[in-house]
């Protein structure tokens, strides 16, 4: 049977190829994103390795706030230097610094602000510890001399000489690059933008004063790291100072980075997984489709004397042959894909130095595996009903598609809708573990569902959606929809492919539609400002990003100004979860925001006093007066007392904890406000304002003055962004999607020779033939297009509903967006259909006629 | 022996003129037609007979416009069709040719009476409601219109296929073995039909048969052996087909 099972592989080498661009597509995005990130991950091992290789041991506060949403930690004292500079075996000690820094290039604009973070260091003497090498100029031996990295002098077209302007959270000011230096191999950390100031500077930019974020220690040779690790924590007070070894440092530095890829890489395969499962359903129809046409032959072997259980594995023999062969092929496009990806990157300023690729045993054998369990599990079904061909099918002409069982298929389909559904509440609205698998699974069983319900709605579906064709289109259109009605389970099948790409495009979209509208209702609701100030990039300029609060002094003191405040958010672990917090001037917040104070003077908020919003007042049995245990980074651990309870929470789109500007410079390290907020003063028109703030914003060039509509679409242009990316990882899953239909009408017109023939003969033009396959293509895409969208509506409304406390309050569903995937679907269906379509208009009449 | 066959006729529908039709090349190349001139009398049933391999179905491929020609000329009325591209050919079949062909004659998707008014759909028409009426009558199948051929038997399913040759008035129905499918009863039946539709309709009818008794329908018989017209037979019975075809086959 094996070489029954290979001489038919190769003798339906086409048919087969079109099932394996399915697995080839999915494979090929899933190991790309693997060795993708194989690479970058080995790409930062090596680099952290070697920028940490002389230091030994590193000094640090104890007080870190870690949430999911990021890590904070608190400071030093500067006299802990002299300390670890004493201990015996320290050969050098020096102090580090970090801070937000942001150069401008020579074009006036800021660099960098992309992503990756913009960053200002202290220039570290000892040449063991100092992670960059100059490669240009000299170290920065003046307060007014800076360094800075080569990626971001090539970006801004720097050299050494030049005199150039640095944002900081002091005000403005002008620097000469005395040097340009590397990070081990790489250009720059990871595409970070650095600029190294003397130690002095780096001081009192960061207004650390006698504090330092921590001491980078080297040891003397033959001290081991444990040993001067031991050594300098046992100088040190007790309390308050972590040392860790170098060894630890550099793994901490590397699992970082690895957990950032990880969740990059996690989004990815996701996508790539949605992928394989669309390409699970072409699978499953294209066996079905090519166990139907060939179950003459079936019947043929059963009559010769193959059982049943031969025939099954001879199918599943084949499927495995298509998914090994489909797996490889994608496995070697996964790594080109891999490659090109890097080059992106690199485009988009995200440096890597090392060349080529990684692919470990892990990629080959899990691409490998999955590529060929997949093929072969979906095709386990057709070849279970190979084996039912009795051998007198040989007898018959055509195979006959079993009548739709209709009752059965119902119960099961409503089933798998149901569970899905309850297993998808559960996920999104209970506080169970794992609610994305929760969510996850409960997806899965939507799409199963809604693929079992398929035959059953093909009729109803085909007449309505038929119906203008046959108006307008005449007969192509009416052997078009009877066409598409023919083999319901066919048609489903192909559907059920396209349906899940299209569930997730619209769930998206509304789930983005929602999100705008929310924010809409938010800004009306609560905004009284007329202008805000907003770091500019892409979402808003990365996290550690903002504006020196002289921005904020300068525009305040402006005559056209009545009111100027700026924001500065922090991460603090508030009653012992981490949230963020948000920092304002308590005496303005009242002209630029309607927070709908409900108790308490919220413009009375002392230094050591917090505001709560309604809602976790409610939840926790807070009030004004009520004790919470806060800690900061600087601060450590304290009790403040609740002075105000707002309404507009985090619900309303806002915030739930909110400090003064006066406690947050208290409680954190560095200070820079994230946001600006202005109100006008009266009788200033919106123009002559604009004018005025303009003047002050102009000397920050990471800084974009937007008036109330502008903010919001720049918070719309934010999301667009997002979903855009969404929509292009999708379009692998719709792609496979139509590949599907091209396969399922190319194979159903293989078996229409004869009948096409015939209509030929009889006198349809081949234009008219051409249309009407086209047409049968756009049923089938616009019925999976309906079902996906009724389905994504669902997920919609599902996750919007879950999110509301997170503020999402609104539910929409965009009429012109749902228009556009509709038009898209169909234009797509076209598409799909154009070889099919050609290739049949191509037959040719005789031969066709008469054709077995 | 290449006798020129003429006929006494005013209106010629189909015609072929020197017509040679090779399949293949070179040492392969085998001659299907060799030289034929032909015609076809309007309002004539014709049968076209001879044995396998004699290029029968070869000759009515060629006068149908299914088939190129090698060299020669094939007319409709007075259009060389083997001088027209294959879209000319479409419009011509669709509109001025009518098919019955051994099997598979019908759209499955498609009832009886949209089977029937196929080629006029083609065309974008509307069906003249009298003729159709007339048709469908004539054909016997008033009561199953709405039948998809599957709910057919093989004698009402050819029986559709007539009545779509007949729906465009056409110039000549070619019909290829229009009863090798069918029972004697059910062949009978649609020979029956086809004489009805060439004496009380009008229409022209050339039929390729192997069987004697198809052909004794006919108007007249045209005998075909080695790619060449043989002999031919006016007003035939089956008895004097049979003995010409024993001869021929000596």
């Amino acid at each position: 049977m094996l070489r029954l099972t290979v001489k038919s592989f190769l003798a339906h080498k086409v048919r087969f190829l079109l099932t394996a661009v399915a697995v080839i597509l999915g494979v090929a995005f899933m190991s790309g994103t693997m060795v993708l990130s194989d690479t970058l991950k080995r790409t930062f091992d090596d680099l952290f390795a070697n920028v940490f290789e002389g230091t030994d041991a590193y000094v640090r506060s104890t007080n870190v706030i870690d949430t999911p949403f990021g890590e904070s930690r608190g400071r030093i004292p500067r006299s802990a230097l002299a300390t670890v500079e004493g201990v015996p075996g320290v050969e050098a000690a020096s102090p580090d610094i970090q801070f937000f820094a942001q150069p401008v290039g020579d074009d006036g604009k800021a660099i960098g602000g992309q992503g990756p973070p913009s960053l200002g260091f202290n220039w570290t003497d000892s040449p063991e510890l100092n992670t960059f090498r100059i490669v240009a100029g000299h170290p920065p031996r003046r307060d007014g001399e800076i360094v800075i990295d080569k990626g971001s002098a090539d970006d801004g077209h720097i050299e050494v000489g030049d005199r150039i302007t640095v944002l900081t959270q002091q005000a403005p000011k002008r620097y000469l690059v005395a040097g340009i230096a590397r990070f081990g191999d790489a250009d720059s950390p990871g595409g970070a933008t650095i600029t190294m100031f003397t130690t002095a500077e780096a001081a009192r930019i960061s207004g650390a004063g006698d504090e330092l974020d921590g001491i980078s220690v080297a040891a003397e040779p033959g001290v081991t790291q444990e040993e001067i690790r031991t050594r300098v924590a046992r100088a040190l007070p007790r309390h308050g100072f972590e040392v860790i070894t170098g060894r630890d440092l550099t793994e901490e530095n590397q699992n970082q980075v690895e957990e950032g890829l990880s969740f990059f890489n996690r989004a990815l395969l996701i996508f790539a997984g949605v992928a394989l499962l669309v390409g699970c359903f072409v699978i499953f129809n294209s066996f079905s489709i090519v166990v139907a046409q060939r179950s003459r032959e079936m019947a043929l072997l059963r009559a010769i004397g193959a059982t049943g259980r031969q025939v099954t594995r001879s199918v599943l023999g084949e499927s495995a042959l298509v998914g090994l062969v489909a797996s490889t092929i994608g496995l070697g496009a996964g790594v080109l894909l891999a490659l090109a990806l890097k080059s992106l990157l690199a485009a988009f300023g995200i440096d890597l130095p090392a060349a080529g690729v990684v692919v470990t045993t892990g990629t080959v054998v899990s691409a490998l595996v999955v590529g060929t369990v997949v093929t072969v599990v979906s095709a386990v079904f057709p070849a279970r009903r190979a084996a039912k061909v009795p051998p007198v099918a040989m007898m018959r002409a055509v195979a006959v598609e079993k009548p739709t069982r209709f009752r059965r298929r119902s119960v099961i389909g409503a089933g798998l809708i149901l569970v899905g559904a309850a297993l998808l509440a559960f996920g999104l609205f209970t506080d169970v573990d794992n609610r994305i698998a929760y969510v996850g699974v409960g997806a899965l069983a939507v799409f199963f569902g809604v693929a079992v319900l398929g035959p059953i709605l093909v009729r109803p579906a085909s007449r309505i959606l038929g119906a203008p064709m046959a108006r307008f289109s005449g007969i192509s259109g009416v052997l078009a929809r009877e066409n598409a009605l023919r083999s319901p389970r066919r048609t489903a099948a192909t559907s059920a492919a396209l349906m899940i790409g299209v569930a997730l495009v619209g769930f998206i979209t509304i789930f983005a539609a929602s999100t705008k509208d929310s924010i809409a209702v938010a800004l009306k609701e609560a905004m009284r400002a007329d202008f805000v100030i907003q770091p500019k990039g892409a979402f808003g300029g990365g996290p550690q990003t903002g504006f020196s609060p002289e921005l904020a002094h300068d525009v305040a003191a402006l005559p056209e100004v009545r009111t100027a405040t700026g924001i500065r958010i922090g991460v603090a672990d508030v009653d012992g979860s981490g949230q963020f917090l948000l920092a304002l001037d308590p005496r303005r917040s009242d002209a630029v925001f309607d927070l709908d104070v409900k108790s308490g003077d919220f413009a009375a908020l002392s230094p050591d006093g917090i505001a709560v919003s309604e809602k976790v007042a409610d939840d926790h049995g807070w009030r004004v007066g009520s004790p919470i245990r806060l800690r900061t980074p600087e601060r450590g651990t304290r009790t403040v007392r609740v002075e105000a309870v707002f309404g507009r929470g985090q619900q309303a789109g806002f915030t739930d904890y909110m400090i003064s500007l006066a406690g947050f410079e208290r409680s954190f390290a560095n200070q820079l406000d994230a946001q600006v907020y202005i109100l006008l003063a009266p009788g200033v028109s919106n123009e002559a304002g604009r004018r005025a703030i303009e003047k002050v914003v102009e000397a920050y060039p990471n800084a974009e003055l937007k008036n109330q509509a502008e903010f919001r679409r720049s918070q719309e242009a934010q999301i667009n962004q997002l979903v855009n990316l969404v929509y292009a990882l999708l379009a692998l899953a719709v792609i496979v999607a139509l590949i599907g239909i091209a396969n399922t009408l190319a194979l159903s017109i293989h078996e229409r020779t004869r009948e096409l023939g015939l209509l030929r003969a009889v006198g349809m033009s081949r234009r008219q033939l051409r249309s009407s396959i086209r047409w049968e293509s756009v049923i089938i895409a616009l019925f999976g297009t309906a079902l996906g969208l009724a389905v994504g509506i669902m997920f919609g409304w599902a996750v919007v509903r879950a999110l509301r406390d997170q503020g999402i309050t609104q539910f929409a569903i965009p009429p012109a967006q749902i228009v556009v995937i509709v038009v898209v679907a169909a234009l797509a269906g076209v598409a799909a259909a154009h070889f099919p379509a050609r290739r049949a208009a191509k037959l040719d009449v005789l031969q066709a006629v008469s054709s077995e | 022996m290449n006798p020129a066959v003429t006929t006494e006729a005013t209106a010629v529908s189909s015609r072929a003129v020197d017509v040679t039709k090779i399949f293949g090349e070179g040492d392969n190349a085998v001659r299907a037609l060799d030289r034929v001139s032909v015609e076809f009398a309007s309002g004539e049933f014709t049968g076209i007979m001879g044995p396998s391999g004699s290029g029968k179905s070869t000759l009515l491929h060629c006068l149908a416009g299914l088939d190129r020609i090698t060299s020669g000329q094939v007319f409709l009325g007075d259009v060389e069709i083997s001088a027209c591209n294959e879209k000319r050919l479409t419009l011509i079949r669709r509109d001025r040719i009518g098919f019955v062909f051994q099997a598979y004659n019908l759209v499955p998707t498609l009832t009886a009476l949209e089977n029937i008014t196929l080629p006029l759909a083609l065309a974008g028409r509307k069906p003249e409601k009298g003729w159709l009426d007339t048709i469908v009558d004539t054909m016997g199948l008033r009561d199953r219109l709405s039948h998809r051929p599957s709910e057919l038997s093989g004698g009402q399913q050819q029986r559709v296929a007539v009545a779509r040759a007949l729906v465009s008035r056409p110039a000549v129905i070619f019909a290829d073995e229009p009863t090798g499918n069918l029972d004697s009863r059910s062949g009978a039946e649609i020979l029956g039909f086809m004489r009805r539709a060439v004496d009380d309709l009008g229409q022209t009818v050339v039929m390729v048969t192997h069987d004697p008794g198809a052909a004794g329908q006919s108007d007249r018989v045209v005998f075909l052996g080695d790619g060449r017209i043989v002999d031919e037979m006016r007003s035939p019975t089956p008895d004097a087909i049979l003995d010409r075809m024993k001869q021929l086959s000596e």
